[in-house]
C-alpha cells in the first residue's frame, strides 16, 4: 500500500544525503535513498536506525547503494533535533564526553598545567557547544571540590545540563568525599559505560 | 551569574607575571579569576586576570611596583 519515495543523493557530499533522507522520511512511510559513497551509506543507515525505521541496504553497480527506510507502524514522526554527523564511524552518534584524569592540563610543568586547566574550564563553560558528560577521576576529582578554582565554571556547566560524574573511589582515596562541590559521585560502571557510548571523547 | 557585574581584564607580558600577580591577589583576598585572554583583545594564547570593575583601583594599587602590568582594559562580552 505504501508508495516509495525515491531520493537520489548521488554526487552529494555529507550532510546532504542525510538531510534529504530525513526530510523525506518525515513525510513518507517508505523512502529509498540512492547514494554513491560509503560515508553516506553509513550515515543514512544510522539515521534510519535512530529514527526507528526498518533499514535495508542493497549494493548496486558502480559503487551505488540503495537504502530503503521504512517507518515502523506507530513510530513517531522523527524528532526535528536529530543531529547530522559527517563522521563515518558508527560511534559518532553518542554523547560528547570530556574526561579529566588530572587536575592539570598537559604534562611537563605542574604550575602551568593548573593554569591551563582553569583556562580550559572557563572556556568550555562559555562555549555554545557544551559536552553532554564530564568525567573526573584520579587527581581530576580535585577540580570538583569546594574551594577549587574551577568550581564556579563546573557549576555553570552543571546548571546548563552537563552531567558531571566524579569517581567515588578517587574521592575516597583522597579522603575528600564530603568536600564535593559539584556533580554526582559515580562509579567505574557508569564511567566505563559513558566512555563506551561516547561519540566523541576529549581529554584536556 | 545574574546581575551581570562588569569586568576588567589585566594583561601581562608573560604568564609568570600573571601567576605572580595572582599569588599577591590571593594573599590580599581580592576576588579575581585567571582566564584566557579574550579573543577580541589578542589572538595570542595568553592568560589574564579578570576582576570586577569596582575592584580596579584596589587591585592596581596592590600590584603596583610588584608586577609589571602590560594593560588593563574593560572586558566586553
Amino acid at each position: 500500500m505504501s508508495e516509495i519515495k525515491i531520493v537520489n543523493a548521488t554526487g552529494l557530499a555529507c550532510p546532504q544525503p542525510v538531510v534529504l533522507a530525513k526530510e523525506a522520511i518525515e513525510k513518507n512511510e517508505k523512502v529509498k535513498v540512492i547514494v554513491d559513497n560509503e560515508t553516506a551509506l553509513e550515515n543514512v543507515t544510522r539515521l534510519g536506525t535512530k529514527l526507528g525505521c526498518d533499514v535495508s541496504r542493497e549494493a548496486k553497480a558502480g559503487g551505488v547503494f540503495e537504502i530503503t527506510l521504512t517507518r515502523r507502524e506507530g513510530a513517531p514522526i522523527p524528532a526535528p533535533d536529530i543531529s547530522v554527523s559527517c563522521d563515518a564511524s558508527a560511534a559518532a552518534s553518542g554523547p560528547f564526553v570530556i574526561v579529566c584524569a588530572e587536575d592539570k592540563m598537559g604534562r611537563g610543568n605542574d604550575e602551568l598545567g593548573s593554569v591551563l586547566i582553569r583556562a580550559f574550564m572557563h572556556t568550555i563553560a562559555g562555549q555554545a557547544e557544551k559536552p553532554d558528560v564530564m568525567i573526573f577521576y584520579n587527581t581530576g576529582v580535585k577540580l570538583t571540590l569546594q574551594g577549587s578554582e574551577t568550581l564556579e565554571d563546573l557549576k555553570e556547566l552543571a546548571a546548563a545540563g552537563v552531567e558531571i560524574l566524579v569517581c567515588g573511589t578517587c574521592l575516597n582515596y583522597f579522603e575528600v568525599k564530603e568536600k564535593l562541590g559539584v556533580g554526582v559521585v559515580s562509579n567505574m560502571y557508569d564511567i566505563v559505560g559513558t566512555m563506551s557510548r561516547a561519540g566523541r571523547l576529549l581529554t584536556p | 551569574m545574574t546581575g551581570q557585574p562588569s569586568y576588567y581584564v589585566m594583561l601581562f607580558k608573560a604568564v609568570s607575571y600573571a601567576l605572580k600577580a595572582e599569588k599577591i591577589l590571593k594573599a590580599e583576598q581580592l576576588p579575581h579569576k585567571l582566564i584566557p585572554v579574550p579573543k577580541q583583545i589578542s589572538s595570542d594564547c595568553g592568560i589574564c586576570l579578570r576582576f570586577e570593575s569596582k575592584l580596579r583601583t584596589r587591585i592596581e594599587d596592590c600590584l603596583c611596583n610588584k608586577v609589571e602590568i602590560a594593560d588593563v582594559c574593560p572586558l566586553i562580552k
